[in-house]
């Protein structure tokens, strides 16, 4: 049986130890999650863009006790952190050997390089999701002339950094791997790091400004 | 103290445990995709249970071991021989200096897992040193073995008193499985008789069946929408239903997020078994309730419990 507060929020098991709360709101999901991970008695607590779910070790506390302690957190409120105020400035080396895809994406969008590249360096965006793959960053908010879809054949590799732009979102590549968005660049912001205490500084909620450098500047 | 890779076999890789509590940031389990089977050969040379040994996929590799090492072997049904002779799995084997370990194709179930005592030596990463090939990191150069690796071993042990799994303690192995499902969160998208379908139906493991996961060949499952729906978590056994109607069940190297319904979840009481699944194999699935699913891991850890201590860890 779903529960549910007054405002309609709904705490649903999707698993035997997992349980979906659907929130409505995206941003409110974001916000939820961190406050759950905050918490830090959960295994994984991983928003969508409009739920949040979170899995629970069954050999520690019952599917009731989990679903109360939601249902707590939820009565306290929940205020998405005050992420909006960091503004990541993110450098990128546009078109050339580090953006295999630019000649062909200002083909595609009848922009010239210049036009581009002011383009996707004029506006602020917002990180709307980290996950499918490893610290891979969706960033929201695209100009409509910058509005493509994916590469039809996915590259089996891109490079670490890679900076790319499809359905009305910029994608980084954190790692290394295969992708299926055209690349326009690539910066040399540390999108993963193994060695410090979050490898994956970029984080939902952040507000993000790419830089156009070149590549001397960026140390490529 | 190094083991040698004379022939990769089809997809070797060492795994350990899984990594946990960085779904968030799109960090998927990894893993052993049968941990159970991967205890048990740790288990026979005193190794803590989850320690980094090699996962094997259906065709086995052949090894050379530069020094005298313990080993085991567990999982799927295999041949194989360690200097010629044929060798038992479920046991504690002394490879001499020199000697080369062969594993032929694997029979029944998909996975075998080869321990050394004291563990293998392996890349830690994000918690773990199990291999995640999509983004390359973890285990050995975050990638399956190619011919000429050479793998270091922890220390050399070859002092491990001979074990063997008591009977009752050897998992065994079909091309017919039972998992135990419970409902996911757009179960409510599949009318009645669609979830009978579900439930009903001898499922049979599609063609393409790896650590990301796996196909479901059997009747359609028409969900009440297109298909598609605002990307949202998935877990290892998740099982999602896009738009033609073709299912598909998620192993330990899926991505963390989706964009398909997810009709069922695989219970936490059988998802050891997604190591073993092959293609072509048959699966019912068992409708339980999320209690019952519960209740079920309480009594699996029970009876493990005596030969596997802390196998809460593991299952």
């Amino acid at each position: 049986m779903p529960s549910s507060d007054s405002t309609n929020r709904t705490i649903k098991a999707c698993g035997d130890d997992l349980l979906s709360i659907r929130l409505g709101v995206a941003k409110g999901a974001q916000a939820f999650a961190e406050q759950l991970r905050a918490a830090d008695e959960w295994q994984e607590v991983v928003a969508g863009i409009d739920s949040v779910v979170v899995q629970f070790d069954a050999t520690l506390i019952t599917i009731d006790e989990a679903r109360q302690q939601i249902t707590a957190e939820l009565a306290k409120g929940y205020t998405p952190k005050a992420l909006a105020d960091v503004l990541l400035e993110i450098p990128v080396v546009y078109g050339g050997e580090f953006g295999a895809d630019f000649d062909a994406v200002c083909e595609q969008t009848g922009l010239s390089a210049k036009e581009l590249i002011a383009l996707h360096t004029g506006r602020e965006y917002d990180v709307e999701l980290v996950g499918f793959t490893p610290g891979f960053v969706y960033v929201g908010g695209l100009a409509d002339a910058l509005r493509i879809p994916r590469r039809k054949q996915p590259r089996q590799r891109v490079a670490a950094g890679s900076v790319g732009i499809a359905d009305g979102r910029t994608g980084l590549y954190a790692l290394a791997g295969p992708g299926g968005w055209p690349i326009i660049g690539r910066t040399t912001f540390t999108l993963f790091d193994p060695q410090a205490k979050d490898p994956f500084p970029v984080r939902v909620g952040m507000r993000i400004r790419f830089i156009a450098v070149s590549a001397a500047e960026a140390g490529l | 103290m190094s083991v040698e890779v004379l022939a990769p076999g089809l997809q070797t890789t060492i795994q350990a445990g899984a990594r946990v509590g960085m779904r968030h940031l799109g960090v998927p389990a990894s893993g052993a995709a049968d941990p159970l089977s991967l205890a048990l050969a740790n288990r026979l040379l005193g190794n803590d249970l989850l320690a980094p040994a090699l996962e094997v996929t259906l065709v086995g590799p052949t090894l050379r071991f530069n020094a005298p090492t313990a080993i085991a072997l567990t999982g799927g049904v295999a041949q194989a021989t360690l200097g010629g002779e044929p060798i038992e799995f479920h046991s504690t084997i002394i490879a001499k200096q020199g000697d080369e370990l062969a594993i032929a194709a694997v029979e029944i179930g998909t996975r075998v897992y080869v321990a050394f005592a004291g563990g293998l030596q392996a890349q830690e990463m994000l918690g773990s040193c199990s291999t995640y090939m999509a983004a390359g990191f973890g285990g050995h150069q975050g990638r399956a073995l190619v011919e000429g690796d050479v793998l270091q071993l922890q220390k050399q042990n070859t002092n491990t008193d001979v074990a063997r799994t008591p009977q009752e303690y050897r998992p065994a192995f079909s091309s017919t499985w039972a998992l135990r499902i419970c409902r996911s969160a757009e179960s409510d998208l599949l009318q009645d008789e669609q979830l009978g379908e579900l439930t009903n139906t001898n499922w049979i493991i599609g063609r393409r069946a790896d650590r990301m996961g796996m196909q479901l060949d059997g009747p359609m499952i028409s969900v009440s929408s297109d298909g598609r729906m605002p990307s949202a978590p998935v877990f290892p056994g998740t099982i999602q239903c896009p738009g033609n109607g073709s299912p598909f069940m998620l192993s330990v190297d899926a991505g963390t997020t989706g964009g398909y319904p997810r009709i069922a979840q695989l219970a936490r009481v059988d998802r050891h078994l997604l190591g073993q699944l092959c293609s072509g194999d048959h699966v019912r699935f068992l409708p339980r309730r999320p209690q019952e699913a519960i209740d079920a891991l309480h009594a699996k850890h029970n009876y493990w419990r005596e030969w596997l201590p802390g196998i809460e860890r593991v299952i």
